[in-house]
């Protein structure tokens, strides 16, 4: 049988942000697979070092356009650490707030794009019309619906009265039942089943050897979250599980990101209704005492590692990023291989891959 | 003089080419709006389908140097051609369609030249996304065509005539043909919809998969009279279900009978909106399983029945 070239990217309905794919198919079975990346890169971490720490804060913010509030809190923390600083309870619960939500929004935009990828346009507008929820709520904290400007180093810059605590609470009723709607989907749905089921297939061995995190690791049965295995901020004050499923499928990548929109769900809860009193920041010193320092926060898509080194100065030596992303464009070889090109869509999107934050 | 004249309304005005693109910019309209509305979304003004129709003709239009210029200019004529010339037998309301024995085989047969026109296009137009979506195309006429031609053999069976309009008066003093066989109805929409390329069999056309298929390359012109095709041919293929099964415009009361035609025309277009809705897109093989291991089948089966019970 003939072999005939598909490109997919840098410009390409399937995907939302630029990346190439060369893709060899004969008929219609992948044979080979070429992946080009970089089309997103910004230089962002060499602009790091030209700002300084507080600067930074809105480079960092802008690293990513959807888990952007992750990102500023594993920045900030890492400086807080730099600089010993104890940051107020009460801004650890609304930055923990914050990253949940943004958690619920990245899964509930991420299941509307598998959906449309696989032809679903109805869970596709659904799920993207329940997200302006969880984006209201954001909005109406801190002024922004992506880019939040809630982080600071030594605390936040939002607050929230008990008034405003119960329209959220009421809300996130709302949003219940329809992510509990979007899993019903996923579980009954037979045509879903049949799109997502046994493709871009990873096992744990597999998923351990490309290091993936997140999500897709979970849903190969790997049982990492840091959230529950090194907590940072208030996770270790709140209750919730974390979800592993073994078939390693987009199909179990599904099913975790879904349940975990549900576990964030009860953990803004959670955090709302024991909201404690007190000041919402501490003041920063001026300095920032020479070291280096690493700060770690899970993601909506898993492991995000920030390295700051600081000389001494009022920017930083380096700051180096590690999303999650990457290992997964790494595995991606090994998931388009030997599958039929129409089922590529699903497979990218099942990894949910961020190119913006993985190109910088 | 006036025979002439009366052939020349039937033929441009009714039920010609402009009741029936009237027909197919309405139905089309209705799609958008009863899918957006069950999609939480508020669906485009009646107008719409008119406007993009416009705005494509007036569109500028470019063909890759690799596409084969003729065949991409004649294929959409011959599609739409192909199409208008079907409806002529089809009887809409009261109308009385030229029908002769067997005008049921020649619609059916010029319903099915748009698909090879289609994959024509897709391997012509001289890109890569089209080439893979005719040959889906293809495959998929493979699946869809034989339970849809076997399902509406049925009718004709029952009846004893191959012609529509026989098929349809007949229904006038008989049950409608969906009651005695649902089944063959439900290979019939199915078929339907696969035809066409309806989710969740939009295989040929999946854009997130493959661009637009085989219509990749089109522009303008060109891609206008595509999808002024398409949307005709949704409406004939409704009206023709409607005739064999639904028994035309046949109710049992006193009612206008393009008006009882137009109300089934619009519950079957319903039918495939929620369709539409309801389902996330089949891949290929998925669908060539499908067909051959379930809807053919199927479709002999209530064939067989038809012979067995309905004649003998």
């Amino acid at each position: 049988m003939s072999r005939i070239t598909i490109p997919i990217g840098p410009q390409h309905p399937a995907l939302k942000e630029p990346l190439s794919l060369l893709l060899t198919a004969e008929g219609e079975r992948i044979v080979e697979s070429t992946l080009r990346i970089g089309y997103a890169h910004r230089g962002l971490e060499r602009i790091f070092q030209n700002r300084n720490y507080v600067q930074n804060i809105h480079i960092v913010e802008r690293v990513c356009g959807i888990c952007s509030h992750v990102h500023t809190t594993a920045y900030c923390q890492g400086v807080e650490a730099l600089l010993g600083l104890q940051v107020p309870p009460r801004a650890l619960y609304l930055r923990t707030l914050l990253c949940e939500l943004e958690r619920i929004h990245s899964h509930l935009l991420w299941l509307g794009v598998l959906a449309e990828h696989i032809g679903f346009t109805t869970v596709f507008m659904y799920t993207w019309r329940d997200r302006e929820i969880v984006l209201d709520i954001m909005e109406e904290l801190s002024g922004g619906r992506v880019a939040h400007a809630v982080n600071a180093i030594g605390g936040v810059r939002i607050d929230i009265d008990s008034e405003h605590i119960d329209s959220i609470l009421a809300r996130l009723d709302d949003l219940e039942r329809q992510i509990d709607t979007f899993l019903g989907v996923v579980l009954h749905e037979h045509t879903f089943q049949v799109r997502t089921h046994a493709i871009g297939r990873l096992t744990a061995e597999q998923a351990r050897r490309y290091c993936v995190v997140g999500p897709v690791a979970r849903a190969s049965g790997i049982d990492v979250d840091l959230r529950r295995d090194e907590p940072y901020a208030v996770y270790d004050q709140l209750d919730f599980r974390v979800i592993v499923a073994h078939e390693g499928d987009v199909w179990a990548r599904t099913m975790v990101r879904t349940m975990e929109s549900v576990e964030s769900l009860q953990m803004c809860r959670q955090l709302l209704r024991n909201l404690p009193d007190g000041p919402l920041a501490v003041r920063a010193p001026r300095h920032v005492p020479a070291g280096e320092v690493i700060s770690r926060c899970e993601a909506p898509r898993g492991e995000l590692v920030y390295y700051i080194r600081s000389d001494g100065s009022d920017r930083p030596a380096r700051v180096k990023v590690r999303t999650p992303t990457l290992p997964s464009l790494a595995a991606l070889a090994e998931q388009l291989q030997d599958i039929n090109t129409a089922d590529v869509p699903a497979v990218l999107a099942g990894v949910d891959l961020c190119i913006a934050c993985a190109d910088r | 003089m006036t025979d002439c004249l009366s052939a020349l309304f039937s033929l441009l005005i009714f039920p010609g080419f402009a009741f029936l693109l009237l027909c197919a910019l309405a139905f089309q309209w209705i799609d958008r709006l009863v899918v957006a509305r069950l999609q939480g979304r508020v669906g485009p003004p009646w107008y719409q389908p008119l406007a993009d129709l416009i705005k494509l003709l007036a569109k500028e239009d470019v063909l890759p140097t690799e596409a084969h210029e003729l065949a991409c200019a004649a294929l959409p004529m011959v599609s739409l051609a192909a199409v208008l010339t079907a409806a002529l037998y089809i009887p809409v309301g009261k109308h009385s369609a030229p029908s002769f024995e067997g005008d049921l085989i020649v619609v059916l047969f010029l319903l099915s030249i748009p698909a090879l026109a289609y994959f024509l296009a897709g391997w012509l137009s001289g890109s890569v996304f089209s080439v893979v979506g005719g040959n889906r195309s293809l495959l998929q006429y493979f699946s869809y065509e034989v339970p849809f031609l076997m399902a509406l053999s049925g009718p004709a069976i029952l009846s004893g005539s191959w012609s529509i309009a026989q098929i349809t008066a007949q229904q006038s003093h008989a049950p409608w043909i969906v009651l005695v066989q649902p089944l063959g109805f439900f290979l019939a929409l199915t078929g339907l919809i696969g035809k066409l390329k309806r989710s969740p069999f939009d295989i040929p056309k999946a854009k997130s998969e493959i661009g637009a298929g085989p219509l990749t390359e089109f522009s303008g012109r060109k891609l206008a009279l595509w999808q002024l095709s398409l949307h005709i041919k949704t409406a004939v293929g409704i009206f023709l279900l409607v005739d064999v099964f639904l028994g035309g415009a046949s109710i049992g009361l006193p009612a206008p009978a393009i008006l009882v035609f137009g109300i089934k025309a619009l519950l079957v277009l319903l039918v495939l909106s929620l369709v539409d809705v309801l389902y996330a897109r089949l891949r290929i093989d998925q669908l060539v399983n499908l067909g051959w291991r379930v809807l053919a089948p199927l479709a002999l089966v209530q064939v067989l029945v038809v012979i067995l019970i309905g004649v003998g």
